[in-house]
């Protein structure tokens, strides 16, 4: 990497600093920490949200998967896009109208004060590793793609400047240096294309150079086949209704249809952006094909092609891409902690000015265990991948209780949600760590069982307070506080426009799920058929926030 | 010329033009909201 390249990086460093360190007046009560005040609109809501869930895996563990095994890896990020509409249509918004900070608080307003300390508790653990693993990543794969070696050099531009600015301006500063970030994210991807493109003669020199696998979006066979999508869609909508991060970012929007519009926009605009980043994965497989870790395909790539200064702009988009993910939970782990178990265990109500002391310690606190877990991660070899794969299986059984039976069913219980938590993880490990089942099945398996125990535990427990369900369930309708600003947002359409939207949303699903269905036969128009089927599902989605 | 890629690319760039533009909109109106409150 050229000298003029790292001054680029460093220059854009100490912008990102400046920007986010501009929203420390901004930040008066907890509010304004956590959730921007509540005052996110819909295009900054949509860029925070595609900032904060786009990070280095894309761009290089993803674009590798594509440089291995062809470019059906896409619908990963696809069905995931898919997933974010569905939720911002008919789930964030019950949640936004409950006014919650954190998914524990709704498992409190749902069920009890005990399963949201449980779930808050886990959550927190889980952020602050899991930051020190992505910090760890982002680290390896800037020292392969720039060839500047120091460790703590990467440690201070991805790690530092992000929790400075992240204790400073909270939510507001976070919010504000994702939309920089979205942007430097989205630039640097546009530099990428056309040069790796053109490096293997275009779209013709790709269909010519490779085999017609790896350019077939929906595949018979292979790892990544129509049964794939069916499970990654599945586990997106899991996804898109529970993860903090995500749902943190939702209810700082200013009203209800904010965050579904919000939401739509997000799955919209990271649909074209995913081809960015994962066409160039494929005329890696072209232009240096045989590698030993695909991870090292975009570096490499980058690396050879991308001439200085130029680099220099790429670079800083990866290195963004990175930070609004670090910056985004570090805010999220801070929220959990003070909103669900600080504020639960004080004998009195803390003040405005004690809680943000508390927050903003403890974004610094997890900021610096960060940072001395990445120095950890290489040395604990497979520890890490399975407390990863623990993780991962632990949401599907939170989806289930707080999602599934907590909106759909009146009877399931306190009881309930907390053992069919605990024996859907349970089941989970056993699957995986026991049997060795992959990941797909484990989760579904771990699904099995929340479902099967919360039924019977409820059954044999006392109802939760009626009042207690009516208030969640009140939220299903429009709020007063809609009614009185006159932005609403119907989650069931009432007028023709939007009952006309929603068929249009409802007949793009049932074309993508028959065109992936079609794909299982090899059928030859099954890609084609999956695509529309996306397209007309997310133009649904959008005509139906517009409308209703 | 290759209208896939370029198509794709396009997309890309407008993205990009409509996400700088509306949210430096809304932080100026977002600074103003707050001056006039201050």
């Amino acid at each position: 990497m050229a000298v003029i390249d790292i001054v680029i990086v460093i220059a854009f460093l100490i912008l990102t600093f400046l920007v986010g360190s501009f929203f420390y007046k901004w930040v008066g009560d907890p509010d304004d920490f956590y959730l921007a005040g509540r005052k996110l609109t819909p295009f900054i809501l949509a860029a925070v949200i595609t900032a904060t869930n786009v990070n280095l895996y894309s761009f290089v563990g993803q674009a590798g998967i594509a440089y291995q095994h062809g470019i059906s890896i896409l619908w990963q990020t696809w069905t995931g896009n898919m997933a974010l509409v569905f939720s911002g249509l008919f789930i964030i918004p019950i949640m936004r109208r409950l006014r919650i900070r954190t998914v524990p608080e709704f498992l409190e307003l749902r069920y009890s004060k005990s399963v949201r300390v449980l779930v808050g508790v886990l959550w927190v653990f889980r952020l602050a590793f899991w930051l020190g693993v992505v910090l760890y990543t982002a680290v390896v794969a800037a020292q392969a793609i720039t060839g500047i070696e120091s460790y703590t050099f990467w440690i201070i531009a991805f790690a530092v400047v992000a929790i400075i600015y992240t204790v400073l301006g909270g939510m507001w500063s976070v919010a504000f240096t994702d939309v920089m970030q979205f942007v430097f994210m989205l630039g640097g991807a546009l530099i990428v294309l056309p040069l790796a493109m053109s490096a293997v003669g275009w779209m013709p020199g790709l269909i010519e150079k490779l085999p017609e696998h790896s350019l077939t979006l929906v595949r018979e066979t292979g790892t990544y086949n129509w049964k794939f999508i069916l499970a990654i869609f599945l586990l997106g909508i899991e996804w898109a209704s529970v993860d903090q991060g995500l749902l943190q970012r939702a209810f700082g929007a200013e009203s209800t249809k904010t965050v579904a519009k919000g939401l739509v926009l997000a799955g919209i605009i990271t649909t074209p952006f995913a081809l960015l980043w994962n066409l160039p994965g494929l005329a890696a497989s072209v232009l240096y094909p045989g590698l030993q870790n695909p991870d090292q395909a975009i570096p490499m790539l980058l690396s050879r092609m991308v001439p200085p200064v130029i680099l220099g702009l790429v670079v800083c988009g990866l290195l963004s891409s990175q930070l609004s993910t670090i910056s985004g939970n570090l805010n999220g782990v801070a929220t959990l902690f003070t909103n669900d178990i600080y504020e639960n265990l004080r004998k009195r109500k803390a003040t405005d000015k004690e809680t943000l002391f508390i927050a903003r310690l403890m974004t610094l606190i997890v900021g610096i265990f960060m940072i001395v877990f990445a120095y950890f991660v290489p040395k604990m070899g497979g520890a890490v991948e399975a407390y990863l794969t623990i993780i991962g299986i632990m949401d599907m059984p939170l989806f289930i209780v707080g999602i599934f039976y907590g909106l759909l069913w009146k009877r399931a219980t306190s009881s309930g949600a907390i053992l069919g938590y605990l024996a859907g993880a349970l089941a989970g490990i056993f699957g995986k760590f026991v049997y060795m089942f992959d990941f797909n099945l484990t989760t579904f398996i771990s699904a099995g069982a929340a479902l099967i125990v919360l039924p019977v535990v409820s059954w044999l427990t006392k109802p939760e307070a009626k009042e207690k369900i009516e208030n969640v369930w009140r939220a299903r309708k429009t709020s007063e506080e809609e009614e009185k600003s006159g932005v609403t947002y119907n989650i069931i359409p009432k007028t023709r426009k939007g009952k006309l939207s929603g068929l249009v949303y409802l007949s793009g699903v049932l074309i993508f799920i028959g065109g992936v269905l079609t794909g299982s036969n090899g059928w030859p128009y099954a890609s084609f058929i999956a695509v529309s089927g996306m397209v007309i599902y997310f133009l649904g989605g959008l005509l139906r926030v517009h409308f209703d | 010329f290759d209208w896939i890629t370029w198509s794709i690319w396009l997309i890309g760039l407008i993205i990009l033009v409509i996400w700088i533009y509306v949210p430096y909109k809304e932080f100026r109106k977002l600074l103003a909201n707050r001056k006039k409150s201050d």
